[in-house]
């Protein structure tokens, strides 16, 4: 308002100082509302991490470092043995498995739609890929428990198993009794939950891609399964890792889709069609009956994700590192 | 307007520049034309490049010189919706055959952009990149092939210690080189330029040129840049294009000191463009 044109030639000779200090109490106020904003989020991350390491401590003091390889969780015996070893298994297999089927796919999914699909295609698959990180978790739990859990217990579960019977490593894996609850079916859910952001991320990073550098690329007569491989992704990928990393964070700490379809059994078994837990989906669906030291133990339980999604975002970091200095920057 | 003004405002062309000899024509456009969806980018385009010549394409912008361009190697193919008809021959070879297999027809005709366009690998990667797409080669023969590529881009000696460095490490100057060198590698028989210097200073085109001339004795070149006095130096023919028509066509001598078009004469003398 102050600076409007009748207003400063109502003060008589233009006073371009005066002018200009209109503006410096916006900035000073500019400057610490988005100060706030930035300091408000460690103050958060740390209040969270305090209040984390205060609910764990009775636990950290009666297990100690041992809870981390304890395979037993029995809260009600006497005195009350608590092992995260189960839990932390199944988050990093279930999240493990899901990377390996949705890397691959979300990005096949993001390649054909930025450089082959036909123009009329592309909107329904983008679509449909959107679509699906608007549904929400419970759904993907029941779809998982009603339809994909039946379908790999009875159909997929026994064809792997004679394919593998008799191979070491691989028939462990695929061994045991039917379930329809089992970390691969978790695995998979999480999979098809993790698809659309390795999906949209590379397709936006891949549109970053400047044309003239895969015409470049074209130029030297190269197919378009090497400009993707040899220029765009290179080209892309912090982006990409950045997408996988994101999709990652989310597979460690799913928790409503996972509680549904894992089994809740704190065991570990050597087959990916057993039951198992999760760090997140112990905690959901014991935290609510639980006290003392048990609710104590979950606590901890929940501590551990964090170091551990902490872990997992570090080591992607460095490897991001690693990657740059290979390519010589 | 009088002949006086051409001769002192038009660029000099390098001394001693005697037009030479008519070569065999190595791509020969006859009645091409070109469409970017309902728009006639290009009427009736006839010339022919010839062997181990430089052609420069001038004219002002939208004057169809890069499409044109984009035409000899089928980059245009990428983009749905353009068309090229007409005929178009690379010796004996129909360039706008569909059937033709681009990535064949790309290494003999290679392609320097605008904008220096490495590769987001090492300098060795960039070259060894394009030579292993066609040929299976030993480490140390790649070592050779990759030195000579370098060598013929003019810049082995700024490059030789620091190969494994990125390209995009390099200077503006340097990258245009080494997308040279890179072209080169893969031995096509035509290389396009287009408008390889407008994003360098001066001493980096001087050097781009000075190749630019050095590569014709073995590769059949042409050339779109908007700087006559370039087209001037580096060119043994010059074509003048305005508004998707081909309007002269002639040794370069002719071209900036004799043009027998009235819109040629305007344009080099930067009447209009």
């Amino acid at each position: 308002m102050a600076v409007e044109s009748n207003v400063i030639d109502a003060a008589g000779p233009y006073d371009r100082a005066k002018a200009l200090s209109a503006f410096k109490l916006g900035d000073v106020t500019f400057y610490w509302i988005t100060r706030l904003s930035a300091i408000s989020v460690l103050l958060i991350l740390g209040g969270i991490i305090i209040s984390l390491i205060v609910g764990a401590f009775p636990a950290i003091k009666e297990f100690g470092i041992s809870f981390l390889w304890t395979q037993r969780w029995a809260p009600s015996a006497d005195p009350p043995v608590l092992g995260a070893l189960g839990p932390i298994y199944g988050t990093l297999v279930t999240s493990f498995i899901a990377m390996l089927i949705a890397i691959p796919v979300g990005l096949g999914i993001a390649i054909f739609l930025t450089e082959l699909c036909p123009q009329w295609l592309r909107r329904p698959i983008g679509m449909a890929v959107e679509l699906l990180a608007g549904i929400p978790s419970i759904i993907y739990g029941m779809w998982g428990f009603f339809v994909l859990g039946p379908f790999l217990a009875n159909t997929f579960q026994p064809f792997m198993i004679s394919v593998f019977d008799g191979v070491p490593v691989l028939g462990a894996i695929f061994a045991g009794p039917p379930s329809y609850l089992s970390l691969f079916n978790a695995a998979l859910i999480l999979a098809i939950m993790v698809l659309p952001f390795i999906t949209s991320i590379s397709v936006d990073v891949f549109k970053t891609v400047p044309p003239v550098l895969k015409e470049a690329a074209y130029g030297v007569g190269c197919t378009t399964w090497e400009v993707v491989r040899s220029v765009v992704i290179p080209y892309t990928r912090v982006g990409i890792i950045g997408g996988v990393m994101l999709a990652l964070g989310r597979a460690l700490g799913e928790t409503m889709a996972v509680t549904f379809i894992i089994g809740n059994s704190f065991r570990i078994s050597s087959s990916i069609f057993a039951p198992g837990t999760t760090i997140s989906a112990a905690i959901a669906s014991e935290f609510a009956e639980s006290d003392g030291l048990h609710q104590s133990g979950l606590i901890l339980l929940g501590l551990l994700l964090f170091v551990l999604t902490f872990f997992v975002l570090a080591a992607a970091r460095l490897m991001l590192m690693r990657l740059e200095t290979k390519a010589g920057k | 307007m009088s002949e006086m003004s051409v001769s002192v405002s038009a660029p000099t062309v390098h001394p001693g520049s005697q037009p030479l000899p008519e070569a065999p024509a190595k791509v020969t456009a006859r009645n091409l034309n070109f469409y970017y969806g309902e728009h006639h980018a290009l009427k009736n385009i006839n010339l022919a490049l010839g062997t181990n010549r430089v052609t420069a394409f001038i004219g002002p912008s939208g004057c169809g010189k890069s499409t044109l361009l984009r035409i000899f190697n089928r980059m245009y193919d990428l983009y749905p919706g353009q068309r090229a008809t007409g005929q178009l021959l690379l010796d004996q070879t129909n360039i706008l055959d569909p059937k033709l297999d681009l990535n064949l027809l790309r290494a003999r005709v290679g392609m320097v952009f605008q904008k220096p366009t490495p590769f987001p690998m090492t300098i060795y990667e960039n070259i060894a990149f394009g030579i292993r797409l066609y040929e299976k080669i030993s480490k140390s023969e790649m070592d050779g092939r990759v030195e000579k590529a370098l060598r013929g881009g003019a810049l082995w000696n700024e490059v030789k210690d620091k190969l494994n460095a990125s390209g995009l490490s390099l200077s503006g100057g340097q990258q245009q080189r080494l997308c040279i060198a890179r072209t080169v590698a893969v031995r096509p028989e035509v290389i396009l330029f287009d408008e390889p210097c407008s994003a360098l200073d001066p001493i980096s085109t001087a050097k781009v040129e000075e190749l630019i001339q050095e590569l014709s004795e073995n590769y059949t070149i042409a050339i779109v840049t908007h700087n006559m006095q370039q087209a001037a130096r580096v060119s043994d023919k010059t074509a003048f294009m305005y508004l998707g028509e081909l309007i002269e066509f002639d040794d370069t001598s002719k071209i900036f000191t004799s043009p027998t078009d009235r819109r040629t004469q305007d344009y080099i003398t930067g009447r209009f463009g």
